[in-house]
């Protein structure tokens, strides 16, 4: 884990613009972030423990970013209550999965009411 | 009957309802007497009622407690609900000087409101547990509005609360930490496809999906867990599983959207049921007739059109006038918008409108114009032009109606017209389709929320049942603000039951 934090610190400095990372062919059919460019060289299991094809839970994203109520939001919110990291309706119950995906675009779970401003998941 | 069988039959039942179409042949796979997990007090479902179920269980010391969601989110409905919660008796009523009021008052509305179909005795328990589920809130650190108390539809008292953002989130995300803190296990993406009886008719356990993924009903992979004492069914109703929908009340429209979060389909009701549970009032479903088509679930729409409807009118864009009394009840006004049709039978959504130049920064004109769910137009050519309205119908329904405002009488439609403001532009504008929002109907269970088989109107043993997937509590029509207190209420009886048949 600590190698993975050293590269993401390297990414990081790397490319101080990293957001959710665009989405970009990494191998084969499958899609990537750019910001885990890095965790794509290590192969798949760094997340998927075992199989590719086996469940994937929030631990993966959380070694490297922390829990949700951590994660800041850079950018400008258009309301206070409006911060998905500190979410009115879910705070901690929300999956990283509720918003973001790795290998797809995705809609976050507010847009099922809400008209939303994260456009990058 | 085998469990083996069991679950074959329960297949079968879902196919031919087109519901669970590709369920993978690995269901059956494993025989029931292998466990993969064992716990006591399994919870289908992270909405009020499950929340409260499981901090319950714990805090009557019932041992290991899991609560297991579907969804990619904690709190089905019940995070993304109005906040508004009825207690009797609760200490800001009682600061506003309100002495009268009581358990027995708010059963009394309630029975009005359920038409003679409601249950009596269980709303009784449910009113007599308010102050105490009012108080497992506050103590888990929910926030309610200060010095906010006042009367909703169909109560002759106010006595509903409200959560300080408007949102039930406020207390799901709550009762989840405080849960969290006193032992209780959630897990997301788990979805339960079936009970596992024995031989005896007794709930051992549940086949659920790990990993699933919402909606695809083949991801993720199966695997068995078993429950000492109990499974508590706390999955919410079924508005959105639109084959159900119909076959119960064929009367929804299929144009028609709902406020429900899209998990609320059903499935562990259905299976409870194939295993001999006894369904009541399906058909009783509510839909309210406030409704934006410019905005997913719930939306903004309900608090813009409390302006709305009362200061100003609802046109049709087919014929630029007036068609119904906007002031009217929800299914009046419903049945009149759902005329609003194309030739092909695709909904022509009615307008709202009202003046800019009186609200503008109303939080609920404010955030309705940001999300672009209402417009603002500043004459009736724009708004004639933008929503296609014949204008000089719109112009002439217009004078008509300011005419009608000094007269104070509405004598097309009758409308109580003691809020209705004259209408010059700049216009706030909405369109409006009414949508599916409740199910009074769902599994029939005891007082102690056992859920009762259909034929031997028995327990069925360790399967309870708590918040809006039972049926029968409220009969005709819910009151708003009595959901909250029903589904935290039930999360407090059910443990008791659980303890006591134990
Ligand atoms: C937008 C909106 C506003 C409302 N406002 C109010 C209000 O202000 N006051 C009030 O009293 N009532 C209100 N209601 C009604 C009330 O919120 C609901 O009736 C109540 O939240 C139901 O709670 P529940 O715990 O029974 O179900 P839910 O909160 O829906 O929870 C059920 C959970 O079970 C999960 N689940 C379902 N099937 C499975 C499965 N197979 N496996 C695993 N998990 C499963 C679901 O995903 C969901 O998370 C509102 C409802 C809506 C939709």
């Amino acid at each position: 884990m600590k190698r993975v934090l050293i590269s993401l610190g390297l990414m990081l400095a790397l490319c101080n613009t990293a957001q959710a990372g665009d989405l970009v062919k990494v191998k084969g059919a499958t899609k990537g972030r750019t910001n885990h460019q890095f965790i794509y060289e290590e192969g798949c299991k760094t997340c998927h423990q075992g199989s590719a094809r086996k469940y994937v839970d929030d631990s993966a994203c959380i070694d490297c970013h922390g829990n949700i109520n951590d994660i800041e939001v850079t950018r400008e919110l258009v309301l206070e209550e409006a911060n998905p990291h500190k979410s009115i309706h879910f705070n901690q119950g929300a999956s990283c999965l509720a918003c973001h995906a790795e290998h797809q675009t995705k809609a976050p779970v507010c847009s099922e009411c809400h008209r939303t401003w994260f456009d990058e998941m | 009957m085998s469990n083996r069988r069991s679950f074959l039959r329960l297949g079968a039942g879902l196919a031919a309802g087109g519901l669970a179409a590709g369920l993978p042949a690995v269901a059956t796979a494993a025989p029931a007497t292998r466990w993969d997990e064992e716990v006591d007090v399994l919870v289908i479902g992270s909405g009020f009622a499950g929340l409260s179920s499981a901090l319950n269980a714990k805090r009557q010391g019932l041992g290991k407690v899991l609560v297991l969601e579907k969804m990619q989110v904690i709190g089905g409905n019940s995070a993304i609900n109005g906040g508004w919660f009825a207690v009797p008796k609760n200490p800001i009523q009682l600061a506003q000087g309100i002495q009268d009021d009581s358990p027995a008052e708010l059963v009394k509305d309630q029975m009005i409101s359920g038409r003679g179909m409601a249950d009596e005795a269980m709303l009784t328990q449910i009113a007599e547990h308010a102050l105490g589920a009012y108080h497992m809130c506050v103590d888990a650190g929910v926030e309610f509005r200060k010095n906010f108390n006042i009367q909703v539809g169909g109560h002759n008292k106010a006595r509903a609360i409200r959560t300080k953002h408007g949102t039930g989130g406020d207390i799901t995300t709550k009762l989840y930490e405080a849960g969290k803190q006193e032992g209780v296990e959630y897990r997301l993406q788990h979805y339960i496809e079936d009970f596992i009886l024995n031989s005896e008719g007794e709930v051992e356990g549940v086949v659920v999906r790990r990993g699933y993924r919402f909606p695809d009903q083949k991801t993720g992979s199966l695997v068995r867990i078993k429950a000492n004492k109990a499974v508590i069914c706390a999955s919410g109703g079924f508005t959105r599983n639109m084959a159900l929908r119909a076959a119960v009340d064929p009367s929804l429209d299929p144009t028609l959207d709902g406020t429900n979060h899209l998990g609320a389909t059903g499935e562990v009701m259905l299976a409870a049921m194939a295993h001999g549970a006894l369904p009541v009032h399906l058909n009783m479903i509510q839909t309210g007739h406030w409704g934006s088509p410019d905005e997913g679930g719930f939306g903004w729409s309900n608090a813009l059109l409390s302006i709305g409807w009362h200061e100003g009118i609802s046109v049709s864009v087919l014929s630029g006038k007036r068609y119904m009394n906007e002031r009217a009840d929800r299914l009046t006004c419903s049945t009149a918008i759902m005329k609003n049709r194309h030739q092909d039978g695709t909904p022509a959504y009615p307008l709202v409108l009202f003046n800019y130049n009186d609200h503008p920064d109303d939080d609920r004109v404010v955030r309705a114009l940001r999300d672009e769910m209402a417009w603002k137009v500043d004459s009736l050519e724009q708004l004639a032009e933008k929503f296609n309205v014949p204008l000089a119908e719109l112009k002439q329904t217009l004078a008509q109606w300011n005419a009608q405002v000094t007269k104070r009488t509405d004598p097309d439609f009758g409308r109580k017209m003691d809020t209705a403001v004259k209408l010059k532009p700049p216009f706030v504008v909405s369109r409006i389709w009414p949508k599916v929002h409740y199910c009074m109907g769902g599994l029939k269970t005891d007082m102690g929320g056992r859920v009762l088989d259909c034929r031997t109107m028995q327990p069925i043993k360790k399967l309870y049942g708590a918040g809006e997937v039972t049926g029968g509590v409220h009969g005709h029509a819910r009151l708003s603000s009595t959901s909250c207190l029903e589904c935290l209420t039930m999360g407090m009886i059910v443990p008791k039951t659980i303890k006591a048949d134990a």
